[in-house]
């Protein structure tokens, strides 16, 4: 059984390959990219013959590292090394890789002396590998195309040519692989300039993996949609998609982390702030680490506190003082000064200092709004620390146009109950009016809010929670056990009653 | 087509004729409107000649035009829906029309006007402009800082702001806006005075003759009192504080529930 020894020393080569990143700390031999590809591929095999997609995902872990390592040549030789020699999808696949250019021979060949050492003499393989080994060497190469502009045409084929293929096969086992593929599709339609084009084949490719129910790719899918849908401004088809679909609950939380800042967006801009912000804690709590993903965290972070200011609070300041936060939000951080003294020229002179800046972070508008919040803060601060003032004042205080505004304001204000007081207009001033007592229905509501909030919180770090696959099996063997040793208790039990049953029987006898 | 190009230019000189004859623009549009599905315009699809297309988005201008002219508003709505297809997806192809702007800001007018806020903001956020030069285009900023005024309280700026509409149709929503803008002010009196005179009422509310105030008060249903010259406004009084027996027992049977599943 050669093809059995062969997995066994790959196996440890795996587990290797996995211990590396815990012990980076020490110079380690690096693994050469065409070993490390060698042995996904194994893994990913592996995965398809146990159904266990937990080898796939630990293979797409490592994607974003092994793709800087990549060129032509290291591609070559995977291919060459996973297939057999008179293999047609080798040859396939290594007619889109092009001419080895001569610089980058040299540049592998520093990485190639370790490789001898760590990866077995090649032995000639005669299986074909699995279709999953295929698409996932094709995504490797469709990166790489995707890694300089002359080759984005190229790109833009392969992916079009491994789509219909990942379609025909149809196997769920491809799925974690297929999910990625899809993100590379939007890659190449985005830097080739024609994302738009793109939308059609995703809702197709939508449907048809809803009806699969290949959640990985319909969560990538979804996400893909509203990408696009958002880069181009399409708010009301973005909602119309969010409601037409449900997310899949099995998605991976990257993926979640996405679909919530997108939806956040989609609320912000609808003015539906409350949502929008607990979608927003969602992303946040679900993103990635902000060392590994310091962009998402960034952009999540600037429209949360944007979305905070407009539901009428200030964001903690702690927040602006987060190492990877610090720098992206000092823009965001001289608003909320303004905001919170309830300064209308600091306000507006900060929006004009930023304006480039928030315009590409796409808040400017959201920031606009929050001028009504500016004037309510100042309101309210007024009416805070004066029991009367005239309407005069106000004006001055607030920098508002005229007195005539100020009443108006001033009313909406009340109205609104921003404030408690009246406007005595003969007399042309504010009377503030007392504080309510702190406790009433009011509180309680606050309080029961809080509550929800908590619960929620709880309940969805247990839904994130996860489990290894038939660990309860295991359970269920021990539980078997019990029941089996319970059994020969309650024999043994038995049988003893039967000994003491006998005693009395025994003396009997006699 | 040869029956599709003399009605548009019929359309057209009737359209640009001083006064404009409506009801003839009205049955013109309904005639071009069927020739244009039969050539397969009115909502293009495929490759159509962009020459045709810049006629099918002129004769949707005019119709747009036309229905605020005639007041009607419905139809407005349709025209731009139709007319959203020309604007977003054959913006690449087809020259930008002068009349594109105009008819956006009218729309946004309208949602303002129908206190639609959430779909104006959406409406906003996806114009093909970028954001901050929003307010240098006439046509869209008066929409943007009406709705600010509102938005704020500052409804005197929105009084005299009605004048100054970059466009001839934008004022055939005045009438509707200052109706809207009327009744938030006399919401925002009953909260915030006790009474008032007479004559500041009239001004605060932009009436111009007590007649009008008074049948206004009428309707809101406000004390007048003639003799002194003043409004009262009915305090709806202190509400009296009731606690909220059943919301609060379902809300603790809820935490009973939660923290059973959590212990």
């Amino acid at each position: 059984m050669p093809a059995d020894v062969d997995m066994k020393i790959k196996d440890d080569e795996a587990k290797k390959d996995n211990d590396t990143p815990t012990e980076e700390t020490k110079p380690s031999v690096p693994v050469s990219p065409v070993a490390e590809i060698k042995t996904n591929v194994t893994l990913i095999e592996r995965a398809v013959s146990t159904l266990e997609p937990r080898f796939t995902h630990r293979v797409l872990r490592t994607l974003t590292s092994l793709r800087k390592k990549l060129n032509w040549k290291v591609l070559k030789e995977a291919i060459e090394g996973v297939y057999p020699a008179d293999s047609a999808t080798k040859t396939h696949l290594l007619s889109w890789i092009p001419e080895v250019p001569a610089e980058e021979t040299t540049s592998s060949m520093d990485i190639d002396p370790p490789t001898n050492t760590t990866t077995p003499a090649p032995k000639p393989v005669t299986q074909e590998p699995v279709p999953e080994a295929e698409v996932y060497l094709r995504l490797l190469i469709i990166h790489h195309f995707l890694t300089s502009p002359s080759t984005y045409q190229k790109a833009g084929e392969l992916v079009h040519e491994t789509v219909d293929k990942m379609q025909a096969w149809n196997r769920r086992s491809m799925d974690p692989v297929a999910a990625k593929v899809w993100y590379a599709v939007e890659r190449a339609y985005e830097l080739g300039d024609e994302l738009a084009n793109a939308r059609p084949v995703f809702l197709a490719a939508q449907r048809t993996a809803s009806l699969r129910h290949d959640d990985e790719t319909q969560a990538s899918l979804i996400n893909r949609l509203l990408r696009s849908y958002l880069a181009y401004n399409l708010y009301s088809q973005a909602d119309k998609l969010v409601s037409k679909t449900t997310f899949p609950t099995s998605a991976g939380n990257p993926q979640y982390a996405r679909y919530h800042y997108y939806v956040g967006r989609i609320k912000a801009v609808q003015l539906n702030y409350t949502a929008a912000h607990e979608s927003l804690q969602q992303a946040i709590r679900r993103a990635p680490l902000p060392a590994t993903a310091p962009g998402f965290y960034q952009a999540v972070h600037k429209l949360s506190v944007v979305v905070e200011m407009l539901m009428g609070d200030i964001p903690e300041r702690g927040l602006f003082r987060h190492p990877v936060l610090e720098r992206a939000l000092s823009g965001y951080f001289e608003i909320v000064k303004a905001v919170r003294t309830g300064s209308l020229s600091q306000f507006q002179a900060t929006l004009a200092k930023h304006a480039s800046l928030f315009e590409a972070d796409k808040t400017y508008t959201l920031i606009a709004r929050l001028r009504q919040n500016v004037i309510k803060t100042g309101i309210r601060r007024l009416s805070l620390s004066y029991s009367r003032i005239s309407l005069r004042d106000i004006c001055v205080k607030l920098h508002l146009d005229s007195e005539e505004d100020a009443e108006y304001i001033v009313g909406k204000a009340i109205r609104d109950g921003v404030i408690e007081g009246r406007i005595v207009h003969e007399k042309g001033w504010m009377e503030c009016g007392g504080q309510k007592g702190g406790y009433g229905p009011e509180v309680a509501e606050v309080f029961g809010r809080r509550i929800a909030y908590c619960l929620e919180l709880h309940n969805q770090s247990v839904k994130a929670m996860r489990y290894p696959l038939n660990a309860h099996r295991k359970e269920l063997a021990d539980a078997e056990g019990a029941r089996e040793r319970e059994k020969e208790l309650a024999k043994e039990i038995q049988e003893g009653g039967d000994i003491d049953d006998d005693e009395p029987g025994l003396g009997e006898g006699f | 087509m040869p029956d599709l190009g003399s009605l548009y230019r019929d359309l057209q000189s009737s359209f640009k004729a001083q006064p404009c004859d409506l009801k003839k623009c009205g049955t013109l549009l309904a005639q071009l409107k069927v020739g244009l599905i039969s050539a397969g315009l009115l909502v293009p699809q495929e490759e159509a000649n962009p020459k045709d297309l810049q006629i099918a988005r002129d004769i949707l201008e005019i119709g747009a035009f036309w229905s605020i002219r005639s007041k009607d508003i419905p139809s407005f709505d349709r025209y731009f829906s139709q007319l959203r297809t020309f604007y977003d997806d054959y913006g690449t192809i087809l020259p930008p029309s002068p009349r594109e702007f105009p008819i956006r800001g009218l729309n946004l007018i309208r949602l303002l006007t129908q206190n639609r806020i959430a779909d104006f903001h959406t409406t906003l956020e996806s114009l093909p402009l970028p954001a901050d030069s929003l307010t240098s285009n006439p046509y869209i900023s008066h929409p943007i800082n009406l709705e600010r005024w509102l938005m704020e309280g500052s409804y005197s700026k929105v009084w005299n702001a009605r004048e100054e509409a970059p466009a001839e149709e934008y004022k055939f929503f005045v009438d509707s806006l200052m109706g809207t803008i009327r009744n938030e002010i006399a919401s925002c009196e009953e909260t915030a005075y006790e009474s008032l005179p007479l004559k500041d009422a009239a001004t605060l509310l932009f009436f111009t003759s007590q007649s009008e105030l008074l049948a206004f008060a009428k309707q809101r249903g406000w004390q007048v009192n003639l003799s002194s010259g003043t409004i009262t406004f009915s305090r709806k009084g202190e509400e009296k504080m009731e606690i909220p027996k059943e919301k609060l027992i379902a809300a603790n049977l809820q935490y009973a529930r939660e923290l059973e599943q959590i212990v």
